[in-house]
């Protein structure tokens, strides 16, 4: 068992629970804002979760893109002198996307069209994005005694990848 | 940071190529792109200016698939190499896992080549990261043109940090592949936390050696490993808890009494096991009633702080304390539905209790009825909390390693 502030220095953990529980609050979101899609992203460019349409929609580049342009948006912040901007959005002629942090370290990204307006999503928004926080503190709390599954990424699960490595990737 | 998310059976690193600008960053993700098979790959994303330039950073997701149930994922990041977009860098820097260093072989090179490792240094200590202990690979790029030097050189002139190096010419598509094997596996030694910076054709320390004292294993509960850090960490943070005086800043502990605190983890552990197994998940309003408590005792919050400071105590511990009671009760209740009425003490009890501690109690038992009563619950919760401990160390798998304490 590693100690918390390794945990959280090292690595990033998402249990089941906690992801089913950010699903069911990114369906109702959903439901009530009109919006199409919802992504969770880590500060560093990793998906998390997403819910509602996404068919079409690269998660992976969505969620870099997101998460670079978030950090853009932190530094412009501090060129301004403003500890943090909260959120942010982009619209386009037939889609917009609205971007919200949550918490210290990710954000949700909300892309919705003509079926809703901003104010209704950023409402909204606020709502979820406060609710996901406190599931991530609970989780957060939780996850300093709950080490078994992170032993996943042990020893034969170095080997096996190691293995894969050299099978997909020759020079 | 590397992100295992278990609901979409995932484990995600983030890779970042680092170096000075034209020194091959980009080229070597184009070509990890072409010769990656079709289902490993996912699309490159650049963010570059009009003369293909990076202006914020390229970027390639790879799927390596399933490996032991779990389906794996490198991000790759490339950072713009001129010098100006060192705000940028730090950007694309932050959470990554590992970093290629890509540098150009020119003896001419050699100040940029310099310039940008030092840079790489400063970047990640703004980020609290020591270059020293973080997975890098230097790779000597361009090894095919005339003025690139003899390999031995640029080890001695650049790689200060003896960080595993190897040759390519990107360009060509030679040894972007085995770059990029190298970094992973430097950083799944890393994650495994028994390589830490170390070359990767290394051989790895024998096992004896391998493992530091602390980390090494003195109970395993249920498969959960308590290392000995965490509890020497444990231990320290309860006596100073149930301390009133002044406390030492590390205390030795007799063997006896280690061996009650490591019970007493045990019996922590097999709680948060069973909470986890029931899906139970602890009300933050009940843990901040709790850490709300504890301030009044102090009066004000200066005060609370104060205590906190005499101790060596963090807010941290006393969450951590709040959550484990909260966790200790959401258990209890669940195989007590009806604590209440269970741990309520009858009237016989309490004349009971008052008649053999009657010297506690000046003044009769009508004055003190409900402080005894309070006294009994506590001692009855305290029973049911033992019944349930023997019960879940029953059906349990606890290995104790003595020797290791």
């Amino acid at each position: 068992m590693a100690t918390d502030e390794h945990l959280r220095a090292g690595r990033l953990v998402f249990y089941s629970d906690t992801v089913n529980q950010i699903d069911a609050l990114l369906k109702e979101f959903l439901r009530l804002s009109k919006s199409k899609s919802a992504y969770f992203i880590d500060r560093d460019g990793h998906l998390v979760t997403q819910m509602g349409e996404t068919s079409g929609v690269n998660p992976e580049a969505l969620a870099a893109l997101v998460a670079g342009s978030f950090s853009a948006t932190r530094e412009l912040a501090r060129v301004l002198g403003e500890p943090e901007f909260h959120s942010m959005a982009h619209k386009g002629d037939n889609c917009q996307i609205q971007i919200a942090l949550v918490g210290k370290r990710s954000m949700i990204a909300i892309v919705f069209d003509g079926s809703t307006t901003a104010g209704m999503v950023a409402l909204y928004c606020k709502e979820l994005s406060d609710k996901v926080a406190k599931i991530l503190d609970i989780a957060e709390r939780q996850q300093a005694m709950h080490h078994k599954e992170e032993e996943v990424v042990d020893e034969s699960y170095t080997t096996s990848l190691q293995e894969k490595l050299d099978r997909l990737f020759e020079d | 940071m590397v992100q295992i998310n278990f609901a979409k059976k995932e484990v995600s690193c983030k890779l970042v190529y680092y170096g000075p600008g034209m020194s091959g960053k980009t080229t070597n993700l184009q070509i990890i792109h072409q010769k990656a098979p079709q289902e490993a790959k996912g699309d490159l994303i650049a963010i570059a200016t009009e003369g293909d330039r990076t202006l914020f950073f390229d970027f390639l997701p790879l799927d390596l698939g399933k490996v032991k149930g779990m389906n794996t994922k490198f991000q790759l990041y490339t950072v713009p190499g001129q010098v100006y977009y060192a705000s940028t860098r730090k950007l694309v820097l932050q959470g990554a896992d590992g970093v290629v260093f890509v540098a150009d072989s020119q003896k001419k090179k050699l100040e940029e080549n310099l310039e940008s490792l030092k840079d790489l240094e400063n970047t990640l200590k703004e980020h609290g990261i020591d270059i020293k202990t973080f997975p890098v690979v230097i790779q000597w790029n361009k090894r095919d043109l005339p003025d690139a030097a003899e390999v031995p050189w640029l080890e001695e002139k650049i790689n200060w940090l003896k960080a595993p190096t190897t040759e390519a010419v990107a360009a060509r598509g030679d040894g972007v592949m085995a770059t990029l094997k190298t970094t992973a596996k430097l950083v799944l030694d890393k994650m495994n936390e028994k390589g830490g910076g170390i070359a990767a054709s290394t051989p790895p320390p024998p096992a004896q050696t391998a493992v530091k004292k602390e980390e090494q294993v003195v109970a395993l509960v249920n498969g959960d490993k308590i290392t000995r850090s965490y509890f020497l960490n444990y231990c320290q943070t309860q006596y100073r808890l149930a301390t009133q005086g002044e406390v030492e800043d590390f205390r030795k502990f007799a063997r006896e009494e280690e061996l009650a605190w490591l019970n007493s983890l045990i019996n922590y552990l097999l709680l948060m096991q069973e909470a986890k197994k029931n899906s139970l998940v602890v009300d933050r309003k009940l843990v901040e009633a709790h850490i709300a408590q504890m301030m009044r005792k102090y009066g004000t919050r200066e005060k609370f702080d104060q205590w906190m400071a005499s101790r060596n105590l963090t807010l941290d511990n006393i969450k951590n304390e709040a959550v484990k009671n909260a966790v200790t009760n959401a258990v209890l209740k669940q195989k007590v539905p009806d604590l209440a009425t269970a741990a309520e003490p009858s009237d016989d009890e309490v004349n009971g209790y008052y008649a053999t501690h009657q010297q506690a109690f000046p003044g009769g038992p009508a004055q003190h009825g409900e402080k005894i009563r309070q006294i009994l619950r506590n001692k009855k919760k305290r029973k049911l909390l033992e019944g349930l401990y023997a019960s879940l160390r029953e059906k349990s798998k606890i290995t104790l390693f003595e020797d290791k304490l």
